[in-house]
């Protein structure tokens, strides 16, 4: 065996062992998708589906308006008919959230064509779902009104469409895997973060670990070169992050079929294909954080210092992502050779189900494998120097 | 065998090694005796590789550290100040990912391994992770992955820092059974009684230079002192300003 897989493979064995590296590497993987499909499940399932579920209503004066009352009975809500003296003040108590009132001479006035009032009362600074409640119950008392008015027109024998001069008909001609995307838009983001988690704690422990606890003063004094034991530690590093973004994938596989997309007319599914494409464009970036993330670790001289040197680098790579959809830029050519945006950037194509441009990965590849390569000479040229002993 | 001559170093205005020159001869035991900050760490560090010397020049058998790094860590074992052992792996372990980085097949490295485990009294704690060992198992365990590939020439840097007297004990029989097998050992201390015990040569350092050269008898006779403490002070004294 090489110097190379030597340290390799024990880096590999050594983090194995440790639960801290374990946690930190690999349960973002494997739970980040369960907690991301639950939540948006939950969101969905809240804002759609049963919507009205638990929207209540207290009529006062029910008897004067049938014809509402009939209406508000196909609406699939809790009516409650009360008899209430001061409706106002039930609402104050907390009697009731929402009243509607009925005055009295909504029957004549509603007969005689007249516009008949009604009254809603509520209590906007109440939490929960109070303000839900009342556009649904003002879309509703709308919708029986626009009924009867269009009913008034047909009657006197004028076209209701009069009323309506301009229509709007809106096509989306988003994908419905593009819309879920909107959703899921974190989604290529999480992944970038995900792979530098994966090698966050082996490249502390393979460098300012291995300094704080005075085991690289004699691996230094053995006949192996700074470039087959910095690449080795490097390797290891790549390879947990290699192993994160696995689990990730067979995560999110299995997680997202759970979220009711379809609910919203949308659908995503991840195939084996995609997430062998996913895999495959990030394995430069992988190779990036690592180099990264062990050239920063290099300059502490402890695990907690690199621990905090590490955490201000891990935002590093998420900073061109931020920029570009905060200035809302579009991907370009150009952009494809920054390391992390534009692997987010063909994550997101992958997983919209977007054909892929070869020129495109190419320069992936290509920007961030260079800039890659620079951060590994780095991190040799680091470990040649005498200083990472001092 | 070791030499070293005219060997200086400074790290930024302090000059931690000023004029270091000595040799140590295989089959014997060669002691870097002086006061702490003295610059002995720093000397062996420039021995073993992992430090440059601003200027000298040494020599480990014939191979200068500086001009041929690979040859010289070939022939070299280091037991550095601190054990540095890593704590998730076992002992065995430990021992054998230094054999495997020197190129050692899979085969030798068992025999040397179970030799070693047997010699340094190893074979309770062998395959025992390495974390909550005592520092003499660790020493020991350090020293095993120092020897594992059969070095001519062994450094030690205060080997018995922190060790109890049955450990310090089983260490000094450890050290003179390198002598009997004709190594070249060199050790750092401050402590006179395992000086006075253990070495055929004495290498006096202080402010980063050397007072004397010489065996323990020769030092008493230059400086007319029966007792090595005395005499060690002596020189010492001599050095302050």
């Amino acid at each position: 065996m090489s110097g190379f897989a030597i340290v390799l493979a024990k880096e590999c064995r050594d983090n194995i062992r440790d639960r801290r590296t374990i946690v930190s590497s690999f349960s973002l993987a494997i739970f980040g998708p369960l907690l991301f499909a639950g939540l948006i499940a939950l969101v969905l399932n809240t804002t759609i589906g049963e919507s009205r579920d638990g929207f209540s209503l207290t009529v006062v004066g029910a008897e004067n308006a049938p014809g509402l009352l009939a209406y508000l009975g196909t609406q699939n809500l809790q009516l409650t008919e009360a008899d209430l003296d001061d409706p106002r003040q039930s609402v104050v108590d907390g009697t009731h959230s929402l009243v509607l009132v009925i005055d009295d001479d909504y029957a004549e006035r509603f007969a005689s064509g007249q516009i008949a009032p009604v009254a809603l009362i509520y209590d906007s600074s109440s939490t929960g779902k109070a303000r839900r409640n009342l556009s649904i119950a003002r879309q509703i008392i709308a919708g029986y009104g626009q009924q009867i008015g269009m009913l008034r027109l047909h009657l006197r024998g004028i076209d209701p469409a009069i009323t309506q001069p301009i229509r709007v008909h809106e096509t989306d001609t988003a994908s419905s895997a593009a819309r879920a995307l909107s959703i899921l838009a974190v989604l290529p983001y999480l992944l970038v973060l995900l792979i530098f988690m994966g090698g966050f704690y082996l490249a502390i422990d393979a460098t300012a670990g291995e300094r704080e606890h005075g085991s690289l003063e004699p691996l230094l004094t053995l006949p192996i070169t700074r470039s087959q034991l910095v690449l080795g530690k490097l390797a290891a590093a790549t390879l947990f992050s290699a192993v994160s973004l696995v689990l990730f994938l067979v995560s999110l596989r299995l997680s997202v079929p759970f979220v009711p997309l379809q609910q919203i007319g949308m659908s995503l599914e991840i195939g084996i294909v995609a997430c062998l494409q996913i895999f495959a464009v990030s394995i430069p970036l992988m190779v990036f954080g690592a180099a990264l993330l062990t050239v920063a670790a290099s300059f502490a001289k402890s695990y907690k210092e690199a621990q905090t040197y590490l955490t201000m680098v891990i935002l590093l790579p998420t900073l061109p992502l931020v920029v570009t959809q905060l200035l809302n830029v579009e991907p370009s050519d150009a952009l494809m050779l920054v390391p992390s945006l534009s692997q987010a950037s063909l994550i997101s194509d992958i997983i919209k189900g977007e054909t892929l441009s070869y020129a495109r990965i190419g320069l992936s590849v290509l920007g961030t494998g260079a800039t890659a390569a620079l951060l590994c000479a780095l991190a040799i040229h680091l470990y040649r120097r005498e200083r990472i002993l001092i | 065998m070791i030499r070293a001559s005219g060997l200086m170093k400074s790290f930024g205005h302090v000059r931690a090694v000023e004029d270091a020159s000595f040799s140590a001869a295989d089959g014997r035991i060669t002691a870097l005796l002086g006061p702490n900050g003295a610059g002995k760490s720093t000397t062996l560090r420039i021995l073993s590789t992992v430090l440059k010397a601003d200027s000298g020049e040494a020599w480990i058998d014939d191979h200068e550290v500086a001009a041929d790094p690979m040859a010289v860590r070939r022939n070299i074992g280091v037991l550095p100040h601190a054990a540095g052992l890593y704590s998730r792996l076992t002992a065995r372990e430990n021992i054998a990912y230094f054999g495997a980085l020197h190129g050692l097949k899979r085969s030798i490295l068992k025999e040397r391994m179970d030799g070693l485990v047997e010699r340094l009294d190893m074979g309770e704690i062998a395959d025992r992770r390495v974390a909550g060992f005592s520092q003499g198992q660790r020493i020991k365990v350090a020293l095993a992955r120092a020897l594992i590939h059969d070095p001519g020439n062994v450094m030690l840097d205060e080997p018995t820092n922190g060790l109890d007297v049955m450990s310090t004990r089983a260490l000094r029989e450890i050290i003179l059974g390198l002598k009997t097998e004709g190594r070249c050992v060199v050790f750092s201390s401050h402590i006179m009684q395992e000086v006075a015990t253990l070495c055929d040569e004495v290498v006096i350092v202080a402010s980063g230079s050397v007072r004397f050269e010489g065996t323990p008898e020769g030092l008493k006779a230059c400086t007319g002192q029966a007792d090595l403490e005395e005499a060690f002070i002596q020189i010492v004294g001599e050095a302050e300003p």
